[in-house]
């Protein structure tokens, strides 16, 4: 649930302790940004590329571990999936390009979807692949026995059929959104060998499928030493022969973020995901780096309670939303690397409805609205109160992030100045999990990505309070039925309107506070050449990038 | 003596005991969850409780307890949730890794905690004691967290002479043997460094401590007599007689050496036991955090039974006690 950066500008022995007591970023975000300078050379072929990551991956299996983002990197690059999607949504919905399908058709009900696969591509020992491989993944993807995280986005999928060694087609339930996006999710696994064990193996099995590795994507895995590094080199089989450029690239393990910005600023690492905005001048003063920019799909919010009185009153809430100078605290944390949330559609994102204004830092007016619910300082504390009750509350946000520590302190005083107090609590990760999914919290900060598929039922569906992540527990009829309403329609124009209605409300009801939205910061040494980090990948391209030789 | 081993033996065990069963409850008892542990997590609640199923934690604890216990028994640690693979091969992985850091640091250690404690001793009240004090105090009461950022900011950024972390270099598989110790020896220095001296400074004090408590004793004040050199007083039959304490403080700065290479190596991103039971911690990983804490808790009871029979062998008053 949480993403996880790092904090202001301090001298560098500061900023070094700061950061070290961070874990890596690893949220899904979007939007390519400025790139190094086009390149007028033609690629090389050759040499190694490091990159620094916080978190090890899962494995090369990635239906048996947790969904982290690198798991997910790194599968990408050993494994295709039937197509490949593009970062492309600022003015549409994400388009895909073919991969391992090179071509798809859908039915005229919109219920069956034909993949027909390309000839041409093998596994990395020579077998081709086939539709039955297709198939077979679904069925892992599905099976009880392996609870693949993302299994959910496969149960609308009735059957997968093979029409043909190369012709593979798809039987959903029901027509909705999302359907492509879920029947793309995960990469094809190698049935001819994967098979060899019965699925209610494979949880235990995670040596195993990497000693029995074959691949389809552009890497396979030459050595993977846990704890330190994984060394992917080129798959000969891929069947884009020209690539990739790079003989290697070597994921490094680097759990402590400061380790890994001395890494890159010396040298000794190529590319690092995401650095904390406060290390931006360190990067940009440095002439063998560039510093990629592009904007995150992570929205960061105040969170209410809105089961809880008062924040169950939209009226009180909005006046928090006046009361808190986030202009102030984006200033703060993020500088030019940031900007005022307004909804959770962010604006990077064609959905985003651009009309609507973020609510302004206008205390007088909280202080109105306030006194109009009831609320007053009638014992000259400086704290207002109703019937004989002050108003305080917690606030928590999970430790090791400091941008969001660092928010609640100045949400703190910023409120107190309205006579609400607040007191910051920082929780460990997963103790503010269960605080918050259990409803036993009154306020956090914490923040959601939004993937591409703009689905909010999951945050702010009434139903997504028994089981889902609406936290605040935000009920309203009319949101339940724009968001079950964007879910069934596949027509981007026809949802256009329902994303206006949807963000409206959320504005006016302000069940959180939109904190802020961010940029992800990717240092790369200038030597690297074609890469194209985005939010949905950050090895996006990897297959693509080149060395450019060092000038002597 | 036998009867002597056997009752630390028993009590040992005993101990090993009790510290796994506190481990599995605390480690229950901790908020979250193996089950929901990823940002964004997206998985529905009937995914969770079928995951819970197939790690057995749909269960009564008590039930997942005694199961946990049989299966101990058999010497069988389970399977990491976070990795898939056993318990024994991920601890076994990790395992050399810290022996070698430990190793190193605690040469590091008792090397420079000898001579300054000596030194310290044998000028007590001088310029140089009190320098000496000053140092391994001031060392002691740094966090290895911030002596190893310390170390990496001068050594690895501002003067870049030695690697900031990992264990060697992107291309030590390209290099000779020679080289590739070589390289593996520059990897190590920064945080043996860092761990030895993190602990030196109780050692140090220790040292002159014990040392200047043997320094009065008549049989040094005959050594001297019979015109053996301070040297030798000192260091053959000074230190033989002050090392008893020294071999106590070396068990019990087991339990520091491990947290402290706990720390150590997720700050050197060094592939250790450390890091093993911080990722395990941190994901909720029942099994692995059970199984680092029993091999840890195992290392620990092991050094101090190993001290308590060095110590009964050195002084009989002990074993018959």
């Amino acid at each position: 649930m949480v993403n996880l950066m790092s904090g202001r500008l301090r001298p560098l022995t500061i900023a070094l302790l700061a950061v070290s007591l961070l874990a890596s970023c690893r949220g899904r975000e979007e939007e390519t940004a400025p790139q190094p300078p086009a390149q007028a050379e033609a690629p090389r072929r050759g040499g190694t590329v490091v990159l620094a990551w916080g978190a090890e991956p899962g494995g090369v299996n990635e239906l048996i571990t947790p969904a982290t983002q690198i798991t997910a990197e790194i599968a990408d690059r050993l494994f295709l999936r039937l197509l490949e999607e593009q970062p492309d949504f600022a003015e549409h919905p994400p388009t895909f390009a073919p991969l391992l399908a090179k071509s798809y058709e859908w039915s005229g009900d919109h219920k069956t979807i034909t993949f027909h696969l390309r000839e041409d591509v093998v596994w990395s020992d020579g077998v081709p692949i086939t539709a039955e491989d297709v198939r077979w993944t679904w069925q892992a993807q599905v099976h009880p026995d392996i609870v693949w995280d993302n299994a959910h986005m496969k149960q609308e999928i009735r059957d997968v059929e093979v029409v043909d060694p190369h012709t593979v087609r798809f039987h959903f339930n029901r027509v909705y959104a999302k359907q492509l996006l879920d029947v793309n999710e995960g990469g094809v696994l190698p049935k001819h060998v994967w098979g060899q064990i019965p699925f209610s193996k494979w949880r235990e099995s995670g040596d195993w499928f990497k000693e029995h590795l074959v691949v389809s994507g552009g890497f396979t895995v030459a050595s993977w030493t846990p704890q330190q590094e994984i060394v992917l080199v080129r798959n000969p089989r891929y069947f884009r022969k020209d690539r990739p450029y790079l003989d290697r690239a070597v994921m490094r393990v680097t759990p402590d973020a400061g380790s890994a910005i001395t890494q890159v600023l010396n040298g000794e690492v190529d590319f690092i995901a995401q650095v904390p905005p406060s290390e931006a001048p360190r990067i940009k003063a440095d002439p063998d780096l560039n510093l990629i920019t592009y904007w995150s799909n992570l929205w960061v919010a105040a969170f209410w309670n809105n089961a809880r009185p008062p924040f169950d009153d939209p009226e009180v809430r909005r006046a928090l939303t006046l009361a808190i100078d986030r202009q102030a605290i984006v200033d703060t944390i993020l500088g030019e690397y940031g900007r005022i949330g307004t909804t959770p559609i962010i604006t990077a994102v064609w959905a985003h409805d651009r009309t609507i204004q973020p609510w302004p830092y206008d205390p007088a007016e909280a202080r109105r609205i306030l006194a109009a619910k009831g609320w007053k300082d009638t014992d000259g504390d400086g704290v207002l109160e109703r019937n004989g009750k002050p108003f305080t509350f917690e606030l928590t946000t999970n430790a090791g992030n400091q941008p969001r520590n660092d928010a609640v302190v100045m949400i703190q005083n910023q409120l107190k100045k309205v006579g609400v107090q607040a007191t910051p609590r920082v929780l460990e990760f997963n103790t503010l999990v269960e605080e918050t999914n259990s409803g036993e919290f009154d306020a956090t900060v914490t923040g959601f990505t939004l993937d591409t598929s703009l689905d909010l039922t999951g945050n702010f569906h009434s139903r997504s309070i028994a089981d889902g992540s609406n936290i605040m527990r935000y009920t309203n009829p009319e949101v339940d039925r724009l968001l079950e309403q964007i879910a069934g329609q596949t027509d981007p124009e026809g949802a256009r309107p329902l994303f206006g209605r949807l963000q409206e409300i959320l504005h006016r009801d302000q069940p959180v506070t939109f904190l802020w939205e961010s940029q992800r910061l990717s240092p790369i040494n200038k030597r690297i050449q074609d890469a194209k980090p985005n939010v949905l990948r950050s090895f996006f391209n990897l297959e693509d990038w080149w060395i450019k030789p060092q000038t002597p | 003596m036998i009867s002597f081993l056997l009752r630390r033996l028993a009590a040992s065990l005993l101990l090993l005991f009790l510290v796994l069963t506190l481990t599995f409850f605390l480690v229950h008892a901790a908020p979250g969850d193996p089950t929901n542990l990823v940002e964004n997590n997206r998985m529905t609640r009937e995914q969770r409780e079928s995951l819970r199923r197939l790690y057995g934690l749909d269960r009564p604890l008590g039930e997942q307890y005694l199961v946990w216990l049989k299966a101990v028994a058999r010497g069988d640690w389970g399977v990491s949730f976070s990795q898939q693979r056993p318990v024994t091969t991920a601890i076994a992985d990790a395992l050399p890794a810290t022996l070698l850091l430990s190793f190193a640091a605690l040469v590091i250690d008792y090397g420079v905690g000898l001579l300054l404690g000596v030194a310290a001793a044998r000028r007590r009240g001088t310029a140089t004691d009190h320098g000496i004090r000053f140092a391994s105090l001031l060392l002691y009461s740094q966090p290895p967290f911030w002596l190893g950022l310390m170390a990496i900011l001068l050594f690895a950024y501002l003067w870049p002479v030695l690697p900031a972390g990992g264990m060697h270099s992107i291309d030590a598989d390209l290099m000779s043997p020679a080289g590739r110790l070589l390289d593996l020896l520059r990897h190590l220095l920064l945080p043996a460094l860092v761990l030895g001296f993190s602990n030196t400074g109780l050692t140090t004090r220790f040292v002159r401590g014990s040392l200047l408590d043997v320094m009065g004793q008549d049989y040094l004040r005959t050594a001297r007599a019979k015109g053996l050199s301070e040297r030798r007083v000192i260091w053959v039959h000074g230190l033989r007689n002050a090392i008893n304490p020294v071999i106590q403080l070396f068990a019990l700065s087991l339990p520091a050496l491990l947290s402290g290479s706990l720390i150590t190596e997720v700050v050197f991103a060094w592939p250790g036991i450390g890091r093993l039971i911080f990722q395990a911690v941190l994901s909720r990983d029942y099994p692995l955090v059970l199984g680092v804490t029993a091999f840890s808790a195992t290392i620990v009871i092991l050094g101090n039974l190993l001290a308590d029979v060095l110590h009964a062998a050195a002084d009989p008053r002990v074993r018959d006690a």
